[in-house]
C-alpha cells in the first residue's frame, strides 16, 4: 500500500517536473506560420495588383537564374510577437534557399505593429551586409511605407535586394517574367517503403519463421516514412508552379535591418 | 535430432535478442546523447561568433561616438571596462556574465547617443549603427537556438531511462544562456533618419 502511494508520487513529481518542459518547448507552435504561396505572399492583402504582377516578375526572374529567392511577405498582424524575431523563425520555416547554402533573403511587414524587416539568409550577408540592408529600409522602403504605399515601398526593396544579388551572381536582371518551369515531382519516392513493406509481408510470409525479419523492416519504413513526409511539406508549396525548388531547407543567422514605421 | 537443433536455434535465437536489444538500445541512447551534447556545442560556437562580432565591432562604434559627445567619458570607460572583461572570461558562464555586463553597458551607450542629432545625421554613424543592431539581433538568434539546443539535451539527460545512460557516460547539463530580467531584449539600436532626402523616398522603378 505504501509502495504504491509513493509511488504515485513519484508520478506526479515526474509529471509535475516534465510536464512544463514539455509545454515550454511548444510555446512558438502555438501560433503557426502560414503555409508559403509563392515568391509573394500578400496575407495582409496591401500589395495592389500592378506591384504584385512587378515583384513577381523580378523575383520570379532572380530566383530562375541565380537560384536565390527574394519572399515578400506582408502579414496583417503577428500577435505582438517580437518582430525581428518572428522574421527569424519565419525564414526558417519557410527555409529560404538550399539547405547549407542559405541564400535568401525575406522582405517583411507586419502592418498592425508597423514593423518591417529585410532579413538575410547567412549565405548573403557577405553580399547585403547589416549596414546596406540598413540603407535599403530607410531610403527605399521606410518612406513609402510609411505612407501606405506598401506596393511601391515593397517593390522598391525588392529591386533593391534583386539588383545587389543579380550583380553579385553577373547577371542582368531584364524585368521579364520567367517563363514557368515544370515541376519535378519526387512524391512517387514516399511509396518506395510501402512498396518495400508489402514486397517483404508477401515474400517472408511463403517462408516459415521468416517474419521476424520484419520488424527491423518494419522500423525503417517507419523512419523511411518521416523523412519523406518532412519531405512532402517541401513539395506541398511546390504547387503554385515556379518550380520552388530554391525553399530547400535554407536559414538565417538573424542578419539584416528591421524596424518601425 | 532435428527436434534438439531447432530447441537449441531457438534457445540461441532468444539469447541473441536478450542480448542484442540492450545493445542496440544503448547504442542508440548513447548516440542521440553524443549528437545532442554536439549540437550544443555548435550551437554556442555560433553563439561566439556573434559575440566576438560584436567585441570587434565596438570600438569603431565607440570611436564615432565620442567624435561628438566627447564629454560623456563615464559611459565610454564603463563601455571599454567591459569589454576587456568579455575578452578575459574563460569558461562558459564566465562569458554569459560577462556579455551580459556589456549588454547593459552598451544599452546605456545608446541612451547616451539619442542626445546627439548631429551624430544619428552621421553616414558612418548610421551604417555602424546598423551594424550593431544587426549583431545584437544575430546574437539574440544564436542565444534561443543554443538554449533550446540546451534544453533538448538537458531534458534528454534528465529523463528516465536515459539519466542512467547519461550518468554513466558521464554525460552533463549544459548551462543556459539567460539574459538578466530587467533587459530580456537585445539593447534598442534605434534608427532614426534626420536627412531630407530619406522622408521623400526613392524610387528605383
Amino acid at each position: 500500500m505504501y509502495y504504491y502511494s509513493r509511488l504515485k508520487y513519484t508520478c506526479i513529481f515526474f509529471l509535475l517536473v516534465f510536464l512544463p518542459m514539455l509545454i515550454g518547448t511548444q510555446v512558438h507552435a502555438d501560433r503557426p506560420f502560414p503555409k508559403p504561396q509563392g515568391l509573394v505572399n500578400d496575407f495582409a492583402n496591401v500589395i495592389p495588383p500592378a506591384y504584385k504582377q512587378k515583384i513577381v516578375a523580378i523575383t520570379g526572374e532572380l530566383l530562375q537564374k541565380t537560384g536565390t529567392p527574394v519572399v515578400v511577405v506582408t502579414m496583417p498582424d503577428i500577435g505582438g510577437a517580437e518582430y525581428n524575431d518572428y522574421a527569424n523563425r519565419l525564414y526558417s520555416a519557410w527555409g529560404l534557399g538550399k539547405k547549407g547554402e542559405d541564400k535568401g533573403i525575406l522582405i517583411f511587414v507586419t502592418i498592425k505593429e508597423r514593423k518591417m524587416r529585410i532579413e538575410t539568409g547567412y549565405g548573403v550577408e557577405g553580399i547585403i551586409p547589416d549596414g546596406l540592408a540598413g540603407e535599403i529600409r530607410d531610403r527605399y522602403m521606410i518612406p513609402y511605407l510609411k505612407q501606405d504605399k506598401f506596393g511601391q515601398g515593397l517593390l522598391n526593396g525588392t529591386v533593391a535586394v534583386a539588383q545587389i544579388v543579380a550583380k553579385d551572381s553577373g547577371i542582368e536582371l531584364t524585368g521579364q517574367a520567367p517563363v514557368k518551369k515544370t515541376l519535378k515531382r519526387r512524391s512517387g519516392l514516399s511509396f518506395l517503403p510501402i512498396i518495400l513493406i508489402i514486397f517483404f509481408l508477401v515474400f517472408s510470409s511463403r517462408r516459415r519463421g521468416g517474419s521476424w525479419l520484419l520488424f527491423p523492416l518494419l522500423l525503417m519504413g517507419m523512419g523511411g516514412g518521416g523523412r519523406y513526409g518532412s519531405g512532402g511539406f517541401g513539395g506541398s508549396f511546390g504547387g503554385f508552379g515556379g518550380g520552388f525548388g530554391g525553399f530547400g531547407g535554407g536559414m538565417s543567422g538573424g542578419g539584416g535591418a528591421g524596424g518601425g514605421f | 535430432m532435428s527436434k534438439t537443433l531447432k530447441t537449441v536455434l531457438i534457445i540461441a535465437g532468444i539469447l541473441v535478442v536478450i542480448i542484442l536489444v540492450p545493445i542496440m538500445y544503448l547504442k542508440g541512447t548513447y548516440n542521440t546523447l553524443v549528437t545532442m551534447d554536439e549540437g550544443v556545442k555548435a550551437a554556442w560556437a555560433q553563439v561566439e561568433n556573434q559575440l566576438q562580432r560584436r567585441y570587434d565591432l565596438i570600438p569603431n562604434y565607440v570611436e564615432t561616438v565620442k567624435g561628438y559627445a566627447a564629454h560623456e567619458k563615464d559611459v565610454f570607460v564603463k563601455v571599454t571596462e567591459a569589454r576587456s572583461r568579455v575578452a578575459g572570461a574563460n569558461s562558459i558562464p564566465d562569458k554569459i556574465r560577462a556579455n551580459n555586463q556589456l549588454s547593459s553597458a552598451l544599452s546605456r551607450l545608446l541612451l547616451v547617443v539619442e542626445r546627439y542629432p548631429d551624430l544619428k545625421a552621421n553616414t558612418n554613424f548610421i551604417r555602424l549603427q546598423d551594424e550593431l543592431a544587426g549583431t545584437e539581433n544575430r546574437i539574440a538568434v544564436e542565444r534561443r537556438r543554443f538554449n533550446e539546443a540546451v534544453k533538448v539535451l538537458n531534458i534528454k539527460i534528465r529523463r528516465f531511462p536515459t539519466n542512467i545512460i547519461a550518468g554513466m557516460f558521464g554525460f552533463e547539463k549544459a548551462t543556459f544562456f539567460e539574459v538578466p530580467k530587467e533587459r530580456q531584449e537585445a539593447p534598442k539600436v534605434k534608427f532614426s533618419r534626420s536627412r531630407a532626402d530619406y522622408d521623400t523616398g526613392q524610387t528605383l522603378v
